[in-house]
């Protein structure tokens, strides 16, 4: 049902993508600041559901808040003329590693239990 | 129900996420931004961008404004001769000053590199730049064709008006300000055999481009559309003489 839901959402956003009107140069480097914020968010959702502790609400507010503060912040950093967009993407792309590195370890486990499981299996069988 | 919500969230969010991805793709790939080793050359790539958009939306409203101006005197001259006599010369002379489109019948020239370093007769060419049209070419076409009787002129789109520099900028040609390259078609208003003859003639300008091998083609019309003059008429220094 989610998965569904997930990938329906994507092929939709696609749909509208190609269709929508281009950003002005201008604003596209505020876009893309929101999209690394919000592809963070999904990491972190990602990792949150294996840890078994997501929250809705902390995901939603973490995916549009964290998107809208970034440009926000990249707003104030050209008008202070301090790059602080790098800073951003500093932080969000770290995290963004850090989960990742949370959900590669889930999976190893996974996979080394399994592993562990089945030696066990065959040498049962031999004895 | 709990889950549906979920789904439907999580459905909402992706949507607005690959939109997102895919408006910034295609946005990025239309300005055709190469990473660049320099923050420099790059920040100064933006401010070029930036600088071409607000020119775009600032020459539309011109357009605009223009065009309702047009509006505002045909209005206020409608039942008046004098101001009627007034609007037909300002129509007349903005048609001179090359500010309108104009039609009629003349001669189409295009002109454009040999890229093949090849004579006529096959053999390998000597000198690779005899073959490439240079603003000079472009200049004596002109000349030529005004010498013919020519009454309007345009070049790529660029009208040829009074104030029109053709220079030299590298490997492309800059007129008006604007910057054109090869292939360069040439539009000219004027009695088309005439203009055909003074240019095609032994002798005459094209004939020795054609000798040395630049792509050359001329096609006589009788209704050729030359293109208005797209910038600012503007004069500093001239006055009238009381």
């Amino acid at each position: 049902m989610i998965l569904i839901a997930i990938v329906i959402g994507c092929i939709l956003g696609a749909v509208i993508g190609i269709y929508a009107p281009m950003v002005p140069y201008t604003y596209s480097g505020y876009l893309a600041i929101a999209i690394i914020a919000a592809l963070d968010s999904v990491f972190g959702g990602i990792a949150a559901t294996l840890n078994k502790n997501f929250d809705l609400k902390i995901f939603v507010t973490g995916f549009f808040g964290n998107a809208i503060l970034s440009i926000l912040l990249t707003y104030l950093g050209q008008k202070l003329d301090v790059d602080i967009y790098l800073a951003a993407i500093v932080v969000f792309v770290g995290r963004m590693f850090n989960n990742l590195a949370i959900i590669r370890r889930y999976y190893l486990n996974v996979w080394e239990k399994r592993r562990a499981k089945k030696v066990e299996e065959t040498n049962e069988k031999v004895q | 129900m709990y889950k549906k919500q979920i789904a439907i969230t999580l459905g909402v969010m992706c949507l607005a996420l690959t939109a997102c991805i895919i408006i910034q793709l295609k946005t990025v790939s239309n300005s055709n931004t190469t990473i660049s080793q320099s923050l420099k050359e790059n920040s100064l790539r933006d401010e070029v961008l930036k600088w071409k958009e607000k020119y775009d939306s600032v020459y539309e409203e011109l357009t605009n404004s223009t065009a309702n101006l047009e509006k505002v005197r045909k209005q206020a001259t409608q039942n008046d001769t004098t101001s009627m006599a007034k609007q037909q010369e300002i129509t007349l002379n903005n048609m001179l000053l090359g500010l309108t489109e104009v039609t009629g019948p003349g001669l189409e020239i295009t002109l454009a590199d040999n890229n093949t370093g090849l004579n006529k007769d096959g053999s390998e060419v000597l000198d690779i730049s005899s073959q490439i049209v240079h603003n000079d070419d472009l200049l004596q076409v002109i000349n030529a064709l005004n010498n013919a009787g020519a009454e309007a002129i345009s070049i790529n789109g660029q009208r040829v008006i009074q104030t029109s520099s053709i220079t030299c900028e590298g490997n492309i040609i800059k007129i008006n300000g604007q910057r054109i390259s090869s292939p360069f078609k040439i539009k000219a208003i004027g009695s088309p055999g005439l203009l055909s003859g003074s240019l095609n003639m032994i002798g005459g300008y094209l004939y020795y481009m054609k000798e040395d091998g630049v792509n050359v083609e001329t096609k006589q019309s009788e209704s050729i559309i030359v293109e208005a003059y797209n910038g600012v008429i503007s004069y500093k220094y001239i006055k009238l003489k009381k």
